[in-house]
C-alpha cells in the first residue's frame, strides 16, 4: 500500500542517521585527522597554543629537531595554553639581519655564538636606540650548548707543517705557508702541490667570522682587547690578512658542508680547516678508510661557539611568550636533553655535572683523533665590542666578498 | 520499496563520509604537473637516468600537490652551458661534470643579464677525479705505481720520436693520446688547463701573461701531437678506447668511475682487453663534482625551483648515493664508505689525488682555449659528397647548408678536400689550407647541385688515395663521406675498396679515420657501416632535419 507519510518520515530519519554519521566522523580520532579542516574546527575549536618562533643557527638542527618534538608533548602550557615552538633555520649572520631589517619577527634567536649577539646588540642600539638582545640578562638570554672552534688536519699534512700541536705563532705559520710559492716542497713535500686552507664565509657562517677573528688576534699577538683601529689603521695587517684570503679557493656559506668537503674532497682540497669541534667530531667516523688519519688541533687561543638562545626585547614578544619561552629554555638546559647533545652531536653541554669522558661519549671514542675533554689549558679570546666585530665583517665584506 | 531505502541509506552515508574526508581526496585530484628538465654531463648518464624513471614514477608532487615531471637530457658539459649562453636551451637545472667552466659561465652570463648564472655554492651530486687512464703495461713501463707520473711526462713521452721505444717497448708503436674536444667536454677543457699549468710550471695562480711564455706554447703543441682525435663527450671517448685497445690509444683523459666501470666490466668477463689503470697525475687534477645548479634565469619559475629541489634532495638521499658507487663515483654523502668496487683491483688508488690544480679565472680559461686553437694537432680531412640525382629537393638544399656551416668550423690550419661524386667523380678543391681558400670554397660548396648516378665505392677509393698519399701522418686524418643511396656505378667493388682500406688500419689510432653519413631512408646503412667502423670513425643515420646536429658532432673529432 502506497504511504507517503511514512516515507517522509523515513527520510527524514535517515537524514539525521546520515549527519550522525557525518560529525561522528568528524569526532572520532581516525576520522578527524583525516577531516575537512574549516568544518572540524568548526564544531570542536582546539585550545589556543601560544607559539614561540626560534630563529636558529643550522648547525644545531639533528638536535633541535630530536628534542624539540618531546617538549611540545610533553604537556608544557602557560595557563593551560599548550606551548607550541615554530623553528626557523638560517646562518647565524642571516638571523641578525633577518631581525635588524624586519623580515622576521621571532620570539627566540639562537646563533652560533655570543658574537652575533654582542654584534647585534651594538646595531640594534644604532638602529632603533635600544638593543633587542639583553645578553646580561642570565633568565632570558643564556648559552645552551658550547664548542670551541679548532682546527681538522690530515695528520701526514699537520705533522709536517706544525707537528704535534701547533704553537703560539699558528697563524702566521700558516699565513707564510700558504703564501709561499713553493708550497708543500718547502716542507720536503713536493707532490702535495700548494698549501690549502678553508673556512667558511664570514659573512653567512658563524665559523668562518670566528676563525678570521682568531687570525687578527694572532697576527696581533694578543687574545683581548681587539678594537677597530687594530682592522683600519693597520696596512701590514690587512696586507696580511688578505693574502691568506686569497688563497682560498672557495668560501663555504655554512660549516657542515665544508667539513663534509673536507672527508669527501680530502687532502687533494683541503690540508686543514677551521671548523667546530662538534662538526668535526661529527664526521670523525665518515673520516676513516678515505685519506688516511684525520685529528682535530687546538688553536692556542680559541673562541667558544655557545649557542645563546635569547628572547628579544622586542614589541612583538608578549608576556605569554616570555613565559613560554622560558619553559622551552629550561627544558633545553635540563640533563637529559644536554645528555642527547654531548653524547649523539659531539657539543659540551653547559650543565657541567654531564661528564665529558663518560663511556660512549665522543671524548672517549675519539680521544685517539685528539679530541681533548679537558680543555683548561686553551686561552680564550674575548669577545671584541660590537663595533671592532662590525668593522671586521666590513673590511671583509669590502675586500673579499665572493 | 525497502530496498530503494537501503540503497538511499547506503548513498547518504557514503557521501557524509565522503564530505568529512576531502581534505584528503583535494590532494588525490588531478593538480597539473610541474616539469623540471634538466641538462646533464654524460659521463653520469648511467646512474641517473634509472633514478630519473624511478622518481617520475614514483608520482612525486610538490607542496601545492603539482606532479612533479623531470626530463633529462645527457650533454657535453661546455657544449650544454654554451647552448644556455647562447638561449637554445632554456633548461631549470645545469648539472656539468665540474664547475671549472663555471667562472666562464658566470662572466659571459653577466655581460648578457648582469648577474651570474650560478648563484649561491651548488650542491655536488657524486664526485671523481680526473685522471689519465692508461693500459696497465704501459703504466708500469712509466714506473706505475712506484713512480708518480705527470702531465710532463706526458708530454716528454709525446714528443720522444722514440715513442714507446724509449721505455722498451719498440712494439708498442707511437704513444696515442686522447682528450675530448676541450669547446665541448669538460674533460676537454681541464686537460689544456692542466697543459697549460705544466708548461708554466704552476699549480695555482696562473695568469695571462704566463700563458704568452713560449714554454707553455711549446708544452701543448707537444702533448697535442700525439693526439688521435678529440671527441664529444667524455663517456663515449672511453667507450671507444675500451672498445679497440691499446693499439688505438694509449692513454686518454678520463674520469676515475670511467675506468672503474671499465675494470668491473673486465672482471666479470665482459670485456676482453687488458687492464686500464688511472693515474693521478702528480702536479695536480680537478675533480668531477657534478654540481646540480638551479641556473638563476629569467624562464625558471619558482614552482620549478621547489620541484627541482626535491629532485636533488632525492639525488642526495642514501639508496641513491649508494647506487652511485656501484656506478665507480665517489659518493657526495660523506657517511657512504668508500668501498668495492673503489679498489685497487679496479684499477684506482682512492688515496688519490695528493693535489690539485687551482681553477683558473674566466679570462685565463678563455686565452687558453685560444692557445689551444693555434697548437692543437690539425685535421686533413676530405669530405666526399654524394650529388647523385636522388638527392633532388630537399636534401640537397640542407646538405649544402650543413656543410657550408662544417667548413666554418674548421681552422684556418686544417687542410680540407671536397670531393663531390655522380656519375662522375669531381673534385670541387684539392688538399690544402683552408684558411686562404675560405671564402672561394663557401662559394663552391653553394653552388652544388644533383644530377646523375652514384659512384659510391669508387669515390670512397679515391678519397682514400688521395689523403694516404698527400695528408701529413702528423695530422689527424679523417674522410667524411655523405651518401644517400646504394652504389649504382662503380667500377670497383665494395670488397676492393675495404682491402685497401682495412690494410692501413693497422697504424691503429693515427689511421685514416673514415665517417659516413646515411642520408635519408635509401641509403645503403650496412655497406656505410663496413666502410667507417674498421677505421675508428663512425657511421651515422640522419636526415635533412638533423644533417646539421651530425656534422657538428663530427666536427667534435677535430
Amino acid at each position: 500500500m502506497y504511504t507517503p507519510r511514512i516515507n517522509w518520515i523515513f527520510l527524514i530519519l535517515f537524514g539525521l542517521a546520515a549527519i550522525g554519521v557525518f560529525v561522528a566522523a568528524l569526532l572520532l580520532p581516525p576520522f578527524r585527522a583525516v577531516a575537512y579542516a574549516p568544518l572540524r574546527e568548526l564544531i570542536i575549536p582546539p585550545p589556543a597554543p601560544i607559539v614561540v618562533t626560534v630563529l636558529y643557527s643550522t648547525e644545531k638542527q639533528a638536535w633541535l629537531e630530536e628534542v624539540v618534538p618531546a617538549f611540545e608533548a610533553s604537556g608544557a602550557n602557560v595557563n593551560g595554553h599548550p606551548v607550541k615552538i615554530q623553528m626557523e633555520k638560517m646562518g647565524s649572520w642571516e638571523i641578525i639581519n633577518a631581525v635588524l631589517d624586519g623580515s622576521r619577527q621571532p620570539v627566540i634567536i639562537s646563533p652560533a655564538s655570543m658574537l652575533q649577539i654582542a654584534a647585534l646588540q651594538d646595531s640594534s642600539t644604532i638602529q632603533f636606540g635600544r638593543s633587542l638582545v639583553i645578553p646580561a640578562d642570565a633568565i632570558n638570554c643564556r648559552p645552551v650548548l658550547r664548542t670551541p672552534l679548532v682546527l681538522v688536519a690530515w695528520k701526514e699534512r699537520a705533522d709536517a707543517l706544525w707537528g704535534q700541536q701547533p704553537g703560539a705563532s699558528l697563524w702566521p705559520n700558516i699565513h707564510d705557508a700558504l703564501v709561499n710559492p713553493k708550497g708543500w716542497a718547502a716542507f720536503n713535500q713536493p707532490d702535495w702541490g700548494y698549501v690549502k686552507f678553508g673556512h667558511t664565509d664570514p659573512l653567512k657562517s658563524n665559523s668562518g667570522f670566528m676563525t678570521i677573528l682568531l687570525m687578527t688576534y694572532g697576527y696581533h699577538g694578543k687574545t683581548s682587547g681587539l678594537t677597530a683601529a687594530d682592522i683600519l689603521n693597520d696596512s701590514d695587517y690587512q696586507k696580511w690578512f688578505l693574502e691568506i684570503e686569497a688563497s682560498i679557493g672557495q668560501f663555504e656559506h655554512s660549516t657542515g658542508p665544508l667539513m663534509q668537503k673536507m672527508i669527501t674532497y680530502g687532502p687533494s682540497v683541503y690540508d686543514f680547516v677551521a671548523v667546530y669541534e662538534s662538526t668535526a667530531i661529527e664526521q670523525a667516523e665518515n673520516a676513516v678508510g678515505r685519506y688516511g688519519e684525520l685529528r682535530v688541533y687546538y688553536p692556542p687561543a680559541t673562541l667558544w661557539s655557545d649557542h645563546p638562545f635569547c628572547v628579544l626585547n622586542a614589541d612583538w614578544v608578549t608576556l605569554d611568550h616570555r613565559k613560554a619561552a622560558i619553559l622551552f629554555l629550561d627544558y633545553l638546559v635540563s640533563k637529559p636533553v644536554q645528555e642527547i647533545a654531548l653524547l649523539k652531536y659531539g657539543y659540551r653541554p653547559v650543565d657541567t655535572s654531564i661528564p665529558l669522558e663518560q663511556p660512549g661519549s665522543p671524548f672517549d671514542r675519539y680521544a685517539a683523533n685528539g679530541f681533548r675533554a679537558d680543555l683548561s689549558f686553551l686561552p680564550e679570546a674575548q669577545v671584541p665590542p660590537g663595533s671592532a666585530l662590525n668593522t671586521l665583517r666590513d673590511f671583509w665584506a669590502r675586500n673579499v666578498n665572493r | 520499496m525497502r530496498n530503494t531505502l537501503y540503497l538511499l541509506f547506503s548513498l547518504l552515508v557514503i557521501l557524509s563520509l565522503a564530505l568529512s574526508a576531502c581534505g584528503q581526496i583535494q590532494g588525490l585530484l588531478p593538480g597539473g604537473s610541474v616539469t623540471v628538465s634538466i641538462v646533464y654531463g654524460s659521463e653520469k648518464k648511467e646512474w641517473l637516468e634509472p633514478l630519473v624513471a624511478q622518481f617520475n614514477a614514483a608520482g612525486n608532487k610538490t607542496a601545492e600537490g603539482k606532479l612533479i615531471v623531470i626530463e633529462a637530457t645527457p650533454m657535453g658539459s661546455i657544449e650544454s652551458v654554451r647552448g644556455i649562453l647562447e638561449g637554445a636551451l632554456q633548461p631549470t637545472v645545469w648539472s656539468p661534470a665540474s664547475s671549472v667552466y663555471i667562472p666562464v659561465a658566470n662572466a659571459e652570463w653577466r655581460k648578457l643579464h648582469g648577474e651570474d648564472l650560478v648563484t649561491g655554492n651548488p650542491n655536488d651530486l657524486v664526485l671523481s677525479p680526473v685522471v689519465i687512464a692508461m693500459w696497465q703495461p704501459m703504466a708500469q713501463a712509466l714506473g706505475w705505481p712506484d713512480k708518480a707520473i705527470g702531465w710532463a711526462d706526458i708530454a716528454a713521452l709525446a714528443t720522444s720520436e722514440e715513442g714507446w721505444s724509449a721505455y722498451g717497448h719498440p712494439e708498442w708503436g707511437e704513444f696515442k693520446f686522447g682528450h675530448t674536444h676541450p669547446a665541448y667536454s669538460n674533460s676537454g677543457i681541464v686537460s689544456i688547463i692542466a697543459e697549460a699549468y705544466a708548461g708554466a710550471g704552476k699549480q695555482r695562480g696562473l695568469t695571462e701573461a704566463d700563458l704568452d711564455d713560449p714554454k707553455v706554447r711549446d708544452l701543448m703543441a707537444a702533448v697535442e701531437k700525439s693526439i688521435i682525435h678529440y671527441g664529444t663527450s667524455t663517456g663515449f671517448f672511453a667507450e671507444r678506447m675500451f672498445e679497440r685497445g691499446p693499439s688505438y690509444l694509449s692513454a686518454a683523459v678520463l674520469y676515475e668511475n670511467l675506468v672503474v666501470a671499465q675494470e668491473t666490466k673486465r672482471l666479470n668477463g665482459q670485456s676482453s682487453q687488458i687492464p686500464v689503470v688511472a693515474i693521478y697525475p702528480k702536479e695536480g687534477t680537478f675533480w668531477t663534482n657534478n654540481p646540480y645548479v638551479v641556473v638563476n634565469a629569467p624562464w625558471v619559475t619558482a614552482e620549478q625551483r621547489e620541484a627541482a629541489g626535491i629532485f636533488e634532495a632525492f639525488l642526495l638521499d642514501r639508496p641513491q648515493q649508494l647506487k652511485a658507487l656501484e656506478y665507480g663515483f665517489r659518493p657526495a654523502d660523506p657517511s657512504i664508505p668508500l668501498t668495492a668496487p673503489l679498489d685497487s683491483q679496479h684499477g684506482i688508488d682512492i688515496t688519490q689525488p695528493k693535489t690539485i690544480l687551482e681553477i683558473p679565472s674566466a679570462a685565463v680559461i678563455d686565452k687558453i682555449q685560444t692557445l689551444w686553437r693555434e697548437t692543437k694537432k690539425p685535421v686533413d680531412l676530405v669530405v666526399v659528397m654524394d650529388i647523385s640525382g636522388s638527392m633532388r629537393g630537399d636534401k640537397i638544399t640542407t646538405a649544402r647548408a650543413s656543410l657550408l656551416e662544417f667548413v666554418k668550423k674548421l681552422d684556418d690550419r686544417d687542410r680540407l678536400q671536397i670531393i663531390l661524386f655522380s656519375s662522375k667523380i669531381s673534385t670541387l678543391t684539392p688538399l690544402t689550407p683552408l684558411g686562404p681558400k675560405r671564402q672561394q670554397v663557401l662559394n663552391s660548396v653553394a653552388g652544388i647541385f644533383e644530377q646523375g648516378d652514384t659512384k659510391l665505392y669508387d669515390a670512397t677509393l679515391a678519397a682514400y688515395q688521395d689523403l694516404a698519399a698527400n695528408g701529413n701522418p702528423d695530422h689527424i686524418r679523417a674522410i667524411v663521406i655523405l651518401s644517400d643511396g646504394a652504389d649504382t656505378a662503380s667500377n670497383q667493388t665494395l670488397d676492393e675498396v675495404m682491402s685497401q682500406i682495412n690494410a692501413a688500419a693497422g697504424e691503429g689510432g693515427n689511421a685514416i679515420k673514415i665517417f659516413t653519413i646515411a642520408f635519408g631512408s635509401d641509403a645503403d646503412e650496412n655497406v656505410l657501416k663496413q666502410i667507417a667502423e674498421p677505421t675508428g670513425g663512425k657511421q651515422y643515420k640522419s636526415s635533412p632535419e638533423n644533417i646539421q646536429k651530425i656534422y657538428d658532432e663530427i666536427a667534435t673529432f677535430f
